[in-house]
């Protein structure tokens, strides 16, 4: 696995980048607290711990390149710059949701920056592959990337699209979020290679598996899994083993996974504190600013649900539309 | 002119797909041996060589991989045209067809239309349990996807190019027995324009006017109604005969009317009998007319086996004419 042995090659200013993972985890925060306020009726899978694999995209990624996304994909949406209070809002079941509460957290579409999510894992990696072959088709250097997780890259449509993409050079990048877990089911048992990308070969792929809690490996890396994949060479695979702080669901007692080990993991795993230590270091920030830095994000956020819990309500007269027509956000 | 456009149904397929294909450059054709081959059935004879390999491509043995490629495709604007063989290999990408393709145009809440059509051969031709089957209730069963089956070489063509152009996701349901099939075996609808046409949606076609019994079917199964009717019409009993078109969307409106002439309805289906159309049918008649005005139901449906291989076993489980006749003689004769 890669740590930070290459010289950081920024995309976006250090203090930026641990802003927006901060970011991150004050939404998934402030998601919670919705939750507990009754404002959330369904699941909540969160990615808490997982923020450096999300903001590593960031930078590299344009606008025209499509990201598609899991059921676990909130900080992939904002790393993509989907408009954070139409997505709390759709979260939160309203009908000034991205997606007019018809959606829901698993189920996120914004079109106007090519970003979506499917709540069936494996799932996203043929869509994202529809996306390949749109680029391919127009002669563009965009790419389309396809998030998954350990469990995903198991699917048979992990198989199928790599199979494509790698027959005929389609500029797929699959970023597998290898959080070591499918529920209860650890990658060791699941998997028939130690890693995910060493399967690469296989698929005529590029691949390199990294530490997905250190945001400049994962930036470096996906810079290269992207140009590798915007050259017409083919797929890419970049593996981001990371840890998931939180149960696979909000309410997941979460007894497959030793205590022991968690608080091991999270201290060992923990993206923000990781980016937090070194700025220090580097002298780049003082821990007072990084302090206010978290307390404006988490204020903002707080705001911004106080907001939201005041919009209204899908209106139930409108179950039944079929939505054959495309709406505008 | 017929004699001149007498040609097979797979010939009208492939060429509804070239007529839309030169008005449209997001019209896009994936799928098994569609390219080179032009289709098993030749219902792509010639695109490839048209309209070049990145339009018209012939895919791997990875429909999952291949349908999802389709569903993100029409979100970024095409409109792909993606074929399953026999729709009985549809259980390996049903993933992508029940959760993305037909379900994104509402989880989106609208944002995101999918313009793509599932273009599949259904239907017995000998082939036994895991190829002749139709499914076409199991996919108008699932929210958000049309399911169209044509009977005769004109609605082959108009359905797919009405397919084609419509924004909502769709399955179109060839019928094996039909595609080789020419314009001059078909009783009804044999004459077939040269130039692009559109079969709406949606619309029922009465076949055959009659008053005593109405027939409701589907595909291949409105081929034989109407061979029934004719043999029925030598007893001096009228048999009106009601090609669905499309089960989704689904036109109750002429089949109601209909019943509410006759008072009897025949629904024919060659799909399985167990929470399928023929059952649909029957609740939207009675439903609408009330129970009072039906007088007599019948359905003709697969038994709930899976399709059998000998010839005797798959005639028995099969909708026939006889079997038809003999559900007409006995609603008629009842009155």
């Amino acid at each position: 696995m890669e740590t930070s042995t290459v010289a950081y090659r920024p995309q976006v200013s250090e203090i930026d980048l641990l802003r927006l993972m901060i970011r991150m985890r004050a939404f998934e925060e402030v998601v919670i607290t919705a939750a507990r306020a009754g404002l959330i009726h369904g699941e909540l899978h969160l990615a808490v711990g997982q923020e450096a694999v999300a903001a590593g995209m960031v930078g590299t990624l344009r606008r025209e390149d499509a990201l598609v996304s899991t059921h676990r994909g909130h900080h992939h949406a904002l790393a993509k710059e989907v408009p954070i209070r139409p997505l709390l809002a759709e979260i939160c079941e309203r009908a000034t949701g991205l997606c007019g509460g018809y959606g829901g957290h698993m189920h996120l579409f914004c079109p106007e920056v090519n970003f979506s999510t499917t709540g069936i894992v494996g799932a996203s990696i043929p869509l994202a592959l529809g996306y390949a072959y749109a680029a391919h088709l127009e002669d563009h250097d965009r790419v389309a990337v396809a998030v998954t997780g350990d469990g995903g890259a198991q699917t048979g449509a992990f198989h199928e699209a790599l199979s494509i993409a790698g027959a005929w050079k389609l500029p797929l990048v699959v970023v597998v979020e290898n959080n070591q877990y499918a529920i209860s089911v650890p990658i060791s048992a699941a998997s028939p290679t130690k890693t995910i990308a060493e399967r690469s070969p296989a698929y005529g792929a590029w691949g390199r598996t990294v530490d997905g809690s250190d945001v400049e490996t994962v930036m470096n890396a996906f810079a290269d899994a992207v140009a590798y994949a915007r050259s017409g060479e083919g797929p890419a695979i970049l593996e981001a083993v990371c840890w998931r702080f939180r149960g696979h669901y909000e309410g997941d007692v979460d007894l497959y996974r030793p205590a022991a080990d968690k608080d091991l993991a999270i201290a060992k795993w923990d993206p923000l504190i990781r980016s937090r230590q070194r700025l220090i270091d580097r002298k780049v920030a003082g821990g007072e600013e990084l302090d206010a830095i978290e307390n404006e994000e988490s204020s903002a956020l707080q705001r911004l649900l106080a907001e939201v819990q005041k919009d209204p309500l899908p209106d139930p007269v409108n179950a039944r539309q079929p939505f054959t027509a495309p709406r505008a956000l | 002119m017929l004699t001149d456009r007498n040609l097979n149904i797979s010939q009208y397929i492939a060429e509804a797909i070239e007529l839309e294909m030169a008005a449209d450059d997001r019209i896009l054709v994936f799928g098994e041996d569609v390219g080179r081959l032009g289709g098993v059935f030749g219902t792509t004879r010639n695109l490839q060589r048209r309209f070049g390999s990145d339009r018209v491509r012939d895919t791997p043995i990875a429909e999952m991989g291949f349908v999802g490629m389709g569903v993100g495709l029409a979100m970024a604007g095409y409109r792909p045209i993606v074929e399953i063989m026999f729709v009985d290999f549809i259980g390996v990408c049903l993933e992508q067809i029940y959760n993305e393709m037909a379900k994104i145009p509402y989880m989106s809440g609208g944002r995101v239309s999918v313009p793509m059509v599932i273009k599949t051969a259904g239907g017995s031709i000998g082939d036994a349990a895991q190829h002749s089957q139709t499914l076409w209730g199991l996919l108008a069963h699932l929210p958000g996807m049309q399911v169209v089956a044509p009977s005769c070489p004109y609605d082959y063509k108009g359905l797919l190019a009405g397919a084609i152009r419509d924004d909502a996701p769709t399955v179109f349901i060839e019928h094996k027995a039909h595609l080789l099939l020419k314009a001059e075996a078909f009783s009804h609808g044999a004459t077939v324009p040269q130039d692009a046409y559109v079969v709406p949606l949606g619309k029922a076609n009465v076949v055959r006017r009659g008053s005593d019994v109405t027939v409701v079917s589907l595909s291949n199964c409105v081929n034989l109604s109407i061979e029934a009717a004719v043999e029925l019409a030598t007893d001096g009993i009228e048999v009106e005969v009601v090609d669905l078109r499309s089960l989704v969307p689904l036109d109750t409106e002429t089949v109601c009317e209909s019943v509410a002439r006759t008072g009897c309805v025949v629904v024919v289906d060659e799909d399985y009998l167990r929470f399928g159309m023929s059952g649909e049918i029957v609740a939207a008649v009675v439903e609408q007319l009330g129970p009072q005005a039906v007088r007599g139901i019948s359905r003709i449906a697969l038994p709930n086996v899976p399709i059998p291989a000998a010839l005797t076993l798959e005639s028995e489980v099969l909708p026939s004419k006889q079997a038809i006749v003999s559900a007409v003689r006995s609603l008629a004769g009842s009155q």
